[in-house]
């Protein structure tokens, strides 16, 4: 029984919610958790930004799940084919070492790749479809991360911190500019259907944010793809007309027992949840429902063929979520564990191919469906991983984790497509150019969206807490 | 070293910055005419220099930030302040001032890194202020101010000395009237009975009072009926289930490693009934506190204090970079450095409400912490990891075993009033009776003396001197080794495989798989050329891999293999019976195969082999040669140093064999030195080395820190003088010591807050874990200071405290809002009413199982999972709560018990604010979502039990009493009757849609989720 009287927000929200007596919809839309608890509001001169002008209003994050190989994808190394099967030597100080293993003799990627587009972007014979996207994209070569274990990676990746516990990039934008529809939740992840990834839920928490701004689970692949919008079917008690009926009646005796009890804002709060939790009921079926797609939509997405078709229907699911307003959607590649994912220990042949069959059809088809529909105009796809790989080989074929240098690229709105910031040494093995961190990428995503990352925080345990920790620094150079 | 301890006030008047702005504009354009005259006269630091550091510096160097640990703004910091270049200014050097190199662009560094540049008038100014001695008037020098002068730190005062205006005798009411009268306000009518008795049960049990207890408390005629109901509640063994939960949030404690590798920590539950044990029984805090973080040593006599130490380990860890990955590796430190990181702010945060972890890169912005404090205190932890540590919960069994290990510790030291107590008389017999009793047992192993080895892959093999064959280069990812080798004696047996440890294997193998681990597919012997192997009988090792035993390397099927995993780093011996003995010549010679087929790399490091003659069964652990051949010797022939080998070798045994014979101890997951080794998690040699970390980074380690603490704490010592070849715990013991001294005004002040909060809902410091700069600062000093002083001398009784607080007339109050108290205290920090509570995550949970009947009040064991548990891919497991039968067993008990799974915490109690364990977290938002509009309207914890209330409550009254029996769900679920209104709407909807529907109604509502 730890509640105080006046739990959330800023002085002025303290006072706005404890005066008894009616209370304007900001107010109630505070307790409720939808919009931001800041003394910051997001405004419409700035496009909905709270600090400066949006150009996004909606982000599409596509995981890499396990450390996605820079080397073997996007950064393409002539080195690598000179020395492969050498002994793997940087010719600096500093020491070579891996984290799960022995480093290996330098290892070549065993597919090839080209340059395409107008920029010329060297990318994977493996990705034929997001070949023809790269004039769009806009290139992060040589971000770098402080860890090479999966667990701070993908936490650092997704939160900005190596420690569990610390709301996620996601979290941060449904407390920073709240939601954009009654109907969904504002954030949503959708898990790859073999599993929840590494951290589980710990990638998308709300950590010490309010728990509303957690990320939405919801698992595609399950008959009740997400918990509690209706009753269970084994209460067979719970008819339609019970459900009716008994909301109308709670409704009426708890604006009876509100009016007795000071009409505490709080209560005011719940008795608009459940009116809130109606309308989701009533929306959020729809929206899941990928069938409601042409044929010809399912197709492009790959829903027609097995190893597109889980991949293929969450991206496909993301564009049906973000066109009904949901603000922020996580699209997961790959589960937990040492397989099916990007984690290439064991051969980059046989592990990282299937990846990429199952991602390049799904994200190309993405893109263009949201540039067709124009909803490219205010929204962001990302394409993210926790680390890269390895010049060197880990037994025959196979990578180990690098975090010294990995790739990450962006697409939409208030991108400059088509550019590439940063670079890495011959070996890929470190970045050494136009070095970035997942602060900056952080940093410029919430640029795009009208936030300074330095403004966006909370305070918890002495520090106010950000994002981006105390680092970041946008990275004008892959904006338009 | 004591640093950080001033804090520096600048000039941050905006009026005063725009004027010198303007100045800086004016100087600047006479600058020029200065510049250009070297001998020109003294520049004034107020008017020529000030202002440009001002306008140039100070957004990143000043009050605001303070980059690199540097800032133009005050005299202090600007002349000897700065990470990589203090001083960055060196009077009468202009020149060689890195500051003037960095803003004229021929240093390391740029300054400004951003926005426009210094001028050159601008530069050659600074130069000559610098050159002409950098002098700075003491009137700029900027104000300093103790940062140790705060109310937090102050000392305590004596009781006496608090001053209240209108009374003589202090207590929690005067201290709160005297606040409220100063605003015209004073204390509302205290609430009904009804409303008492619910807040209270929830409040100290977290359960509701059934009717029965309500109408008997209403109907009590005593006056004191709510004091004797108070002291019901805090003897009630619920009580400690109820206030245990506060501690697990701020300890963040939970059942699993969270991370990638989320494994289930089997033996976390033990620590958890230690804190209900504790609560229950009232233990001092002083005591609670010690026993937390250093029981093991301070009471060793005592289990339980032993157990305490789970809340060292509460936290999450991760596995990957802690046992996994190698050993060699930067991440592997980083990883330590971060794990003592979640353990000191475990204990500091949660003990003293301080934040001290701000300080591992930096020392503390605001408060007094240097980052030689914090890494005194990684010192302090640097010689316990998180493991599962062995106790014994008879403490007679604990003494014994005790006194084994010390024996066995004197017997492996070997000193010489050990050897001299060897060759005495009581020993002697003693290793005479061995003898005697020995028999015919004595047997050899005799090691095999390889002359070829061969490996079918490509491995490099060498031999080593103890006859052992270490694998070395390539790895294949198969490999079979042949060892062909001479026999020694005239009969074998059977034959023995040690596969040994070697520096040079991944976690010291004996395996060469990255994760120290192998597989041996088939072990096969053979007899001077000939193709058939001797048959094999009677397979043993040491340890058996699970699902990988030894049998499966005689079974002639390749795919099935022996593996030692996690018991890496660790010699391992297996034994094979030949089925019949064979009888040898000098001549005769043995060929080994070690078939290790199953790939990835799963191979032997280093093997050795060795053959027995002795009698079938041969045991793992028969003589060695040395001991046989004493004993071969007639015991009147031997010499001394015989003897005492012989009396080593029998103590040694004698001990073991007793240790071994004491009933196996429990485990419990805490912070442990010594402990079995996982994987590549293994016993620290000792302490660690732990070195400042310059900005917290493992490349730039600065001096080594010794153990210690924080200095802010007036009075007591911030570095403790332990020798450094001290075992870890007298590091923790001091640690202990510091924490609960009676001058330690932090911890006392901090615990009285912490359970304030939990019945007002708000501390009287609001920042329970941070009592710093940028905490709050308390509503009510005298009252804080006035129970920490009540609470430190009178016991340290958390039931005493619970009870003055919930018997005061401030926590009795009524929580309606009355007008004068809405405009003048809005917030209520003054608490003129009562705050109005939700329930928690726990409190609706329990209340639901007791209102259906179901809760079952069996205490403490094992947590419940409540969830299906299978396999996952990797070490996670695949957790699926809507699997779990609520109807089991398994979902009657009380939350406490409820099994807490880390990143995938009960999706129920989530909605309801229920932390995860990621975070220490002393307090709990308390939201309000359509999620948990929708969990609680639609979860199927909740649709089940509204049948279960339902059928209830008709099995306990008459059929067809519909009216009735909807006033008594009401009765269960709000606590008091219902009124004729409400029961004709709800008997009408009863009618149409059932009891259990009525319920779930009940169990949605705001009165039923909120507490008055």
């Amino acid at each position: 029984m730890s509640t105080p009287a006046i739990n959330v927000g800023t002085p002025r929200r303290d006072f706005l919610s404890s005066i008894a007596g009616g209370f304007g919809s900001v107010a109630l839309a505070n307790l409720l958790g939808q919009t931001q608890s800041l003394a910051d509001q997001p405004r419409p001169e700035f496009n909905g930004g709270l600090h400066h002008p949006a150009k996004v209003r909606r982000v599409i994050q596509l995981f890499m799940n396990g450390g996605a190989s820079q080397m073997d994808l996007f950064d393409y190394k002539p080195e690598l084919f000179r020395r492969a099967g050498e002994k793997f030597d940087p010719g600096t100080s500093e020491r070579v070492e891996a984290a799960t293993s022995a480093p290996g003799n330098v290892l070549k990627p065993p597919f090839e790749l080209h340059q395409k587009g107008q920029c010329g972007r060297w990318i994977s014979d493996l990705l034929p479809h997001l070949g023809n996207h790269v004039d769009d994209m806009a290139f992060l070569m040589a971000m770098k991360s402080r860890t090479n274990v999966h667990g701070p990676g993908s936490y650092l990746m997704n939160t900005g911190f190596l420690l569990p516990g610390f709301p996620s990039l996601g979290a941060w934008v449904s407390y920073g500019l709240g939601s954009l529809t009654d109907n969904l939740p504002t954030f949503v992840v959708l898990p790859d259907a073999r599993g929840l990834p590494y951290n589980q839920k710990g990638n998308f928490a709300s950590g010490f944010l309010p728990v509303t701004h957690q990320g939405t689970i919801i698992n595609s692949s399950q008959a009740e793809p997400i918990a509690d919008l209706k009753a269970p079917a084994s209460a067979t008690f719970i008819t339609l007309d019970a459900d009716r009926d008994g909301l109308a009646l709670l409704q009426q005796m708890n604006r009876t027992h509100l009016a007795a009890n000071d009409h505490d804002s709080r209560l005011e709060a719940r008795i608009r949840s459940y009116e809130l939790a109606a309308k989701m009921q009533l929306s959020a079926p729809e929206a899941f429902d990928v069938t409601r797609e042409s044929e010809a939509t399912q197709k492009s997405y790959g829903l027609d063929e097995k190893p597109t078709e889980d991949f293929g229907k969450r991206c496909l699911l993301a564009r049906r979520l973000i066109e009904r307003g949901v603000r922020f959607v996580q699209v997961w590649s790959g589960a937990g564990g040492p397989s099916n994912n990007w984690d290439n220990h064991n051969s980059i042949v046989k592990e990282l191919a299937p990846m990429c069959q199952a991602t390049d059809k799904p994200i190309a088809a993405l893109l263009m469906d949201l540039k067709q529909r124009g909803l490219l105009e205010d929204t962001l796809v990302l394409w993210n991983t926790e680390f890269g790989r390895m010049p060197f080989s880990q037994g025959s074929e196979g990578r180990d984790h690098n975090g010294g240098s990995f790739v990450g690229w962006m697409v939409g709105a208030g991108v400059k497509g088509g550019t590439s910031y940063g670079e890495s040494d011959p070996w890929a093995w470190r970045a050494v150019r136009d070095v970035t961190t997942n602060y900056d990428f952080h940093a410029t995503v919430l640029h795009l969206l009208g936030i300074d990352h330095e403004r966006l925080s909370m305070k918890n345990n002495g520090a106010n807490r950000r994002l981006t920790d105390v680092h970041g620094h946008v990275v004008h150079a892959v904006l338009a | 070293m004591i640093c950080g301890q001033l804090v520096m006030v600048g000039y941050t008047n905006l009026h005063r910055s725009v004027a010198l702005m303007i100045a800086s504009l004016l100087v600047g354009l006479a600058q020029l005419a200065v510049a250009a005259d070297p001998v020109a006269d003294a520049i004034d630091f107020e008017s020529a220099v000030q202002p440009i550091l001002q306008r140039a510096c100070l957004r990143c160097h000043g009050p605001e930030k303070q980059k690199a640990d540097f800032r133009v703004d005050l005299r202090q910091s600007a002349l000897h302040g700065g990470e990589s270049y203090a001083p960055n200014i060196v009077p009468g050097k202009g020149d060689e001032s890195p500051l003037i190199k960095f803003i004229s662009g021929t240093g390391d560094l740029v300054m400004p890194p951003e926005g426009d540049r210094l001028t050159a008038a601008e530069i050659s100014t600074l130069r000559l202020w610098i050159d002409q001695g950098a002098k700075w008037p003491d009137a700029l020098a900027g104000e300093v101010k103790d940062k140790r002068d705060w109310w937090s730190l102050r000392p305590l005062p004596t009781a006496d000395s608090i001053k209240l205006r209108n009374v003589r005798r202090p207590s929690i009411d005067a201290f709160i009237q005297d606040k409220l009268e100063a605003s015209n306000l004073k204390l509302v009518p205290e609430a009904t009975r009804l409303s008492l008795i619910r807040r209270v049960y929830f409040d100290l049990i977290g359960l509701p009072p059934t009717p029965e207890e309500v109408q008997a408390f209403v109907a009590d005629p005593a006056t004191n009926a709510y004091e004797l109901l108070v002291d019901r509640l805090l003897d009630s063994p619920r009580f400690g289930e109820r206030w245990a939960r506060h501690w697990i949030d701020a300890a963040h404690f939970a059942e699993t490693h969270g991370n990638d590798q989320d494994r289930i920590r089997e033996n976390a539950w033990p620590y958890r009934d230690y804190l209900i044990q504790s609560l229950n029984a009232d233990k001092p805090y002083a005591r609670f506190v010690q026993e937390q973080v250093a029981g093991d040593v301070l009471f060793p006599d005592d289990p339980q204090a032993t157990i305490a130490l789970g809340f060292l380990a509460a936290g999450p860890w991760d596995e990957s970079s802690l046992r996994d990955i190698r050993e060699d590796t930067l991440d592997r430190q980083i990883a330590r450095y971060l794990d003592r990181d979640d353990m000191i702010a475990n204990v500091i945060n949660n003990v003293t409400s301080l934040t001290v972890q701000c300080a591992r890169c930096h020392d503390h912005k605001f408060d007094p912490i240097s980052q030689a404090d914090y890494y005194a205190l990684q010192a302090v932890f640097s010689g316990v990891e998180r493991a599962n540590r062995a106790y014994d919960p008879d403490p007679a069994v604990g003494v014994k075993r005790r006194n084994l290990t010390v024996r066995r510790g004197q017997l492996q030291q070997k000193g010489p009033t050990l050897l001299a107590e060897l060759l005495a008389p009581a020993i002697q017999e003693q290793v005479a009776d061995w003898e005697r009793r020995l028999g015919s047992q004595g047997a050899v192993w005799r090691p095999l003396d390889p002359e070829s080895f061969l490996s079918s892959d490509g491995a490099t093999l060498t031999k080593l001197s103890d006859g052992s064959v270490l694998s070395g280069g390539t790895r294949p990812e198969r490999d079979t080794i042949t060892i062909i080798a001479p026999i020694t004696l005239p009969k074998v047996t059977a034959v023995k495989l040690e596969v040994l440890t070697d520096d040079s294997l991944p976690h010291r193998g004996p395996g060469r798989q990255d994760n120290g681990n192998l597989h041996l597919s088939e072990f096969e012997i053979f007899v001077d050329g000939s193709d058939v192997p001797l048959a094999l009988v009677n397979p043993r090792a040491d340890f058996d891999q699970q699902d990988w035993g030894i049998a499966r390397a005689i079974d002639k099927v390749e795919p099935t293999a022996w593996g030692i995993y996690p018991q890496v780093g660790r010699t391992h011996a297996a034994v094979f019976e030949l089925r019949e003995p064979l009888v040898s010549t000098a001549a005769t010679k043995l060929k080994i195969v070690l078939k290790q087929r199953h790939g990835g790399g799963h191979l032997i490091g280093r093997a050795r082999l060795m053959i027995s003659d002795a009698a079938p069964p041969v045991r793992l652990d028969v003589l060695p040669e040395p001991i046989a051949a004493i004993l071969a010797t007639s015991s009147e022939q031997r010499s001394d140093q015989q003897r005492i080998d012989l009396a080593l070798f029998q103590q040694t045994e004698d001990v073991e064999r007793q240790i071994s014979q004491l009933p196996i101890p429990s485990r419990v997951y805490s912070a442990a030195a010594d402990f079995e080794p996982d994987g590549g998690l293994r016993p620290p040699p000792g302490p660690r080395p732990i070195h400042v970390l310059h900005r917290g980074d493992i490349n730039h380690p600065r001096d080594a820190a010794v153990p210690g603490t924080l200095g802010c704490v007036v009075g007591l010592k911030s570095r403790f003088e332990i020798n450094a070849t001290a075992p870890e715990s007298e590091r923790r013991a001091a640690l202990a010591r510091w924490l609960t001294d009676s001058q330690n005004a932090l911890t006392w002040r901090s615990i009285v807050n912490r359970v304030w909060h939990h019945h007002f809902g708000r501390g009287l410091v609001g920042t329970l874990n941070d009592f710093g700069h940028m905490g709050e600062v308390p509503t009510h000093p005298e009252l804080l200071d006035w129970l920490a002083i009540e609470f430190r001398d009178q016991g340290q009784s958390l039931k005493q405290l619970h009870r003055i607080i919930v018997t005061s007339a401030t926590y009795r109050q009524t929580a309606s809002v009355n007008p004068e108290a809405a405009v003048a205290d809005p917030d209520n920090r003054l608490l003129s009413r009562m705050n109005r509570t939700r329930l928690d995550a726990e409190c609706v949970r329990d209340a639901v199982l007791q209102v259906s009947g179901r809760l079952n009040l069996r205490m403490g064991g094992p947590s419940d999972r409540q969830f299906d548990l299978q396999p996952g891919i990797h070490v996670t497991p695949k957790v699926d709560y809507t699997k779990f039968n609520l109807d089991s067993d398994l979902g009657r008990r009380r939350s406490i018990y409820r099994f807490l799974f880390r990143t995938l915490p009960d999706p129920f109690m989530e909605t309801l604010d229920c932390p995860s364990g990621d975070q220490i977290t002393p307090t709990r938002t308390n939201s309000v979502t359509v999620q948990q509009a929708l969990a609680l309207w639609n979860d199927v914890f909740i649709a089940r039990h509204c049948e279960h209330i339902a059928s209830r409550i008709q099995n306990e009254s008459a059929a067809n009493q519909l009216r009735q029996q909807v006033a008594r769900a009401s009765a269960l679920i709000l606590c008091r009757t219902a009124t004729e209104a409400e029961l004709d709407a709800l008997v009408a909807y009863a009618e149409k849609h059932g009891l259990a529907n009525a319920c779930r109604l009940l169990l949605n509502s705001n009165e039923f989720l909120f507490v008055n």
